[in-house]
């Protein structure tokens, strides 16, 4: 099938191209040049007032796995959302169907789960089967696992540490690691109630900071694109600023991604001891250059919160609204806790978290290093991405919002003073190119020769970016037309990207025998073969290249 | 395959799910090598074939080939306008095609151990709930709470694997306490008290309520059994507390009985850790409460309505659906059971098998599967809900599995 997208107004970032007219033709799923494309072009798409982009990316929303279904079971009385287009079940907690859906509809076509623990892969793997059109991944969960705090414990060599990591990503099929309040989530189990970034726990004798360097190191010897992923210590404690800036001196220069880093920018000056610390870690952000960040923007209303943090979360728990939670320990493996939560604009607190998280969004100069994300659903569900866009976008229409806080929490905030608009290609390159590019993903998030004609067209008609975001006029998802007009035209599924750099596989010794003494279950039963991904979980895998070893 | 060979399988009999069950197949024959496991050697060599198998498919009392049952049953199935599935335990491809099945015909879709699934959600649909894994109870756990009567003989291998393992990382295993409270049967306790610490209190289920309430309150009185079980929970580091819903559900106030073992676990919680493990039935339950909630939202008792599915405990009760003959037809899935299928034979029932599914009457229409780990690979869920395993083939009889029947009944054309 060839396909034409005829005058298109195209913003591809990667490719350096901005607010240009050109034609991009289309054929057996990837973006080609013209003259490869062999017969004749059987349909062409009239672009004429439209804007072409390459399909969005989500590198950070809780789209499956265990804390997504928990929230689901817990959270029936909010499933009743009228929608024509999907079932009655509420954006904080879809279905797989309507996840899918609602993404592919507000022109994303790739989405990554960021909590997959090891033990729960098959299942948050199966779960993300079952979203149509998308492509997906997962980020393993490490850093609080007893066998890696053994290692940690026993001294044992980067190597085999990097043997294990690269282990963990054959096995559970996932595209990058995830350390979620290192080492807290372990010591919780022994009853610790916080863990700071060079406290030591009480049974492995380990700093988190000790567990970032590791793991830092690791992912970059083994060349895995995505750096680690760091849900930092202290979530939402106030002043844990200090600690979060810790935990970036803690990756000692190697690539680190903080992700939510709304939830770790706050101070704790003023009578109401919190305050907005997203000058100094915008500032930090803006001068270090192996960081990256994801926001986790809240959004007011009701939403869920799950994290693998079940120390912080059984914290959370107080705040529970509805007043109803879980946590749980998880299989000397991780944790989680899902705690419902009602962000409300008329709260000191929750008004400046919302100023805070675009504080840092306009305070962050290089689009390349910031990544838009609600953290759905704990600061918002995903749907309110266009509505974040218009924020961002739209001075005045920011302004209007913030005039509605407290009064007290506009005081506390330097919001109104910052006049930055976000541009389409600034929109464009944090949403799309530079998601692709720290992930790795070589055939995404760019219109250039050879990648997945994953393409979102929108209509320049609608003047309104949040209306303009939400509609696109059309979706393509390797090269099919998915979302024609809000409609969607056919059903597919995605494949699961993944990554499976080398590693010296008598690592597999020691983690067998940990497993037969300690588990319930084999390790050969842990792992997730290709066959099974394919067959029994129903998705294709695509493995992405490796930078290759480093030193 | 190899007509003779040893192995360990998955055994897929109960929530447990055990994966270091070795066995011998001959000729399509399994025999459990594994000792000591009584209970689950007998449950896992019943499903061998006999004479008493069923592996053809039957129509009244025809005998029919495999594409005559999925025409017929289609056309049983096209007249009817309120089809009813119960799901007597599956794999997570069995749930998903039903769950698809149920979209094209409109379908009432339940599992037939939901009530007891409802207890349990029942809590963390109202309050907070602390929980925890068979791995993470086997190495921080030092206290064991069990309550209920006859959880260990229902899943037997909790107490090598988890209560009492030989090894453990935190907890030296000589060091751990199991407390039995409610109506064990004294030849058990004397069992596990040859070789374990146990202790036990004897006491009507339906009067947990009031003894954990005594236990909180610290004033226990004379009682120096009970005093001296208190002492022991008020210094565990790690309380684990389990039951199976399905053993208190005998009484009014199941609801109550496991309120109170959690809300006492809570309380734990403040100062110590603490948390509930239950334990879930042997019907794959856990596996389509999983597999339900990804793709309906509801763990169980849903009908899609032509657009959506909703979801009604009562209305989509199917043991009330089928007594009260609420449905003209009736398919029932059932792959690991071991239990008679009861069947109302006002209504027309299908009844996709496993060759030695037992029923109180002869079903419509009979059509032989494949049990999941045994016929056909296949994911099953651990009573933790947050393991899955995936199970394999061993055994060589052509079964179709549920998913590959359902396909079939969707794109068969007469
Ligand atoms: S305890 Fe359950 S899963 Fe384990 S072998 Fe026995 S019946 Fe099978
Ligand atoms: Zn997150």
């Amino acid at each position: 099938m060839n396909i034409k997208l005829e005058s298109a107004t195209v913003y591809d970032p990667i490719n350096k191209i901005s607010n240009l007219k050109k034609d991009i033709y289309i054929s057996d799923g990837k973006i080609v040049n013209r003259l490869q494309i062999k017969g004749k072009i059987n349909k062409v798409i009239n672009c004429r007032g439209k804007i072409v982009m390459p399909g969005a990316i989500d590198m950070h929303t809780h789209i499956g796995g265990g804390k997504v279904n928990i929230a689901r079971m817990m959270l029936g009385e909010f499933h009743n959302e009228e929608s024509l287009d999907s079932d009655s079940t509420a954006i904080m907690a879809p279905t797989t169907i309507k996840t899918g859906i609602k993404y592919i509809k507000m022109g994303y076509t790739s989405c990554f789960e960021p909590a997959l623990l090891p033990i729960n892969a098959r299942q948050a793997h199966s779960e993300m089967a079952d979203i149509p059109f998308i492509d997906k991944g997962g980020y393993a969960l490490l850093g609080n696992d007893d066998f890696f705090l053994e290692l940690l414990k026993k001294n044992a060599s980067q190597s085999a540490i990097n043997d294990y990591v690269a282990f963990t990503l054959h096995a559970t099929q996932c595209i990058g690691i995830k350390v979620v309040n290192p080492g807290g989530i372990n010591a919780f189990k022994f009853n610790q109630r916080a863990l700071d970034v060079d406290e030591k726990s009480n049974f492995y004798d380990v700093t988190p900071r000790d567990i970032i360097k590791k793991l830092t190191r690791a992912i970059y010897e083994l060349g895995v694109p995505h750096p680690l992923h760091v849900h930092c210590s202290n979530l939402g404690i106030p002043g844990n600023f200090l600690s979060t800036i810790e935990t970036i001196k803690a990756a000692e220069s190697l690539p680190i991604h903080l992700t939510h880093i709304q939830f770790q920018s706050y101070g704790n000056n003023g009578d109401k001891r919190f305050s907005s610390a997203a000058p100094e870690i915008s500032n930090y952000l803006n001068k270090t250059k192996n960081l990256t960040c994801d926001v986790g923007q809240i959004m007011f209303g009701q939403t869920v919160t799950m994290s693998g943090d079940s120390m912080s979360q059984y914290k959370n728990h107080k705040h529970a609204h509805p007043n109803k939670w879980m946590c749980m320990d998880i299989e000397c493996d991780a944790g989680c806790g899902v705690v419902p939560f009602k962000y409300d604009n008329k709260s000191f607190v929750n008004a400046l978290q919302w100023a805070i998280g675009l504080e840092i969004f306009l305070l962050a100069k290089d689009p390349w290093k910031v990544f838009l994300t609600t953290d759905h659903p704990n600061g918002a569900p995903f749907t309110s991405y266009p509505h974040l866009i218009k924020l961002l976008m739209n001075r005045s229409f920011r302004n209007e919002m913030f005039l509605q806080l407290p009064k007290e929490a506009q005081e506390h905030s330097i919001l109104k003073s910052i006049k930055r608009e976000y541009t389409l290609d600034e929109i464009c390159i944090m949403t799309r190119s530079a998601p692709a590019r720290i992930l790795g993903l070589k055939n995404k998030g760019s219109l250039g020769y050879g990648c997945d004609a994953d393409i979102t067209i929108y209509d320049k008609k609608r003047k309104d970016y949040e209306d303009f975001f939400a509609n696109p006029a059309i979706v393509m998802k390797n090269g099919e037309i998915i979302v024609m007009n809000g409609k969607i035209k056919k059903y597919t599924w995605g494949k699961t990207q993944t990554i499976k750099p080398e590693y010296d596989r008598s690592i597999e010794k020691s983690l067998k025998k940990f497993f037969e003494k300690y588990h319930t279950m084999k390790l050969e039963n842990y792992k997730i073969s290709n066959d099974e991904m394919e067959n029994l979980i129903g998705s294709e895998i695509i493995v992405n290249k490796c930078n290759g070893k480093r030193k | 395959m190899k007509s003779t060979n040893k192995r360990f399988i998955t055994c897929p009999f109960c929530s447990l799910h055990c994966d270091d069950i070795e066995v011998e197949i001959n000729s399509n024959k399994i025999k459990v090598l594994s000792e000591p496991i009584k209970n689950c050697t007998k449950k896992i060599e019943y499903f061998n074939i006999s004479d008493k198998s069923n592996l053809k498919p039957f129509y009244k009392n025809k005998s029919l080939n495999y594409r005559e049952a999925i025409i017929k049953s289609r056309t049983l199935l096209d007249k009817s306008q309120d089809i009813t599935i119960v799901n007597h335990g599956t794999d997570v491809n069995g749930v998903r095609s039903i769950l698809n099945f149920a979209t094209h015909h409109n379908c009432t879709v339940d599992h037939i151990n939901s009530k007891y699934l409802f207890k349990n959600l029942g809590i963390v649909q109202r309050k907070g709930y602390m929980a925890t894994s068979l791995t993470e109870a086997r190495n921080r756990c030092d206290v064991f709470l069990l309550f209920g009567k006859s959880i260990l003989k229902k899943s037997p291998r909790l107490i090598d694997k988890v209560i009492f393992p030989e090894q453990s990382l935190c907890v030296k295993p000589k060091e751990k306490k199991l407390i039995l409270i409610g109506e064990f049967d004294k030849k058990t306790i004397d069992i596990l008290a040859k070789n374990y610490f146990v202790r036990n209190i004897k006491i009507k289920i339906n009067d947990i309520p009031q003894l954990m309430e005594l236990i909180q309150s610290k004033s226990i009185g004379k009682n120096d059994n009970i005093k001296a079980i208190s002492n022991i929970i008020s210094e565990s580091k790690y309380l684990v507390a389990s039951w199976s819903s399905s053993d208190l559900d005998v009484y009014e106030n199941a609801d109550d009985v496991i309120s109170s073992i959690s809300d006492f676990i809570l309380m734990r919680n403040k100062e110590n850790r603490a948390a509930c493990m239950p334990i879930s039935g042997s019907l794959a339950d856990a596996t389509s409460s999983q597999t339900m909630t990804w793709l309906t939202g509801y763990p169980s008792r849903v009908k899609f309505d032509g657009s959506k599915f909703i979801h009604d405990r009562n209305i989509c009760d199917s043991e009330f659906i089928v007594e009260n003959n609420h449905t003209d037809i009736v398919m029932h899935i059932s792959t690991v059971g071991l239990e008679k299928i009861k069947l109302n034979k006002k209504v027309k029932n299908i009844v996709i098998g496993h060759p030695n599914t037992t029923y109180s009457s002869k079903p419509d229409i009979f059509i032989p599967v494949g049990i999941p780990g045994i016929d056909h690979k296949s994911i099953l869920f651990r009573t933790d809900n947050v393991v899955s395993l995936s199970l394999d083939k061993i055994r060589c009889l052509n079964l179709p599995s549920v998913k590959n029947i359902i396909n079939d009944l969707l794109m068969v054309q007469d």
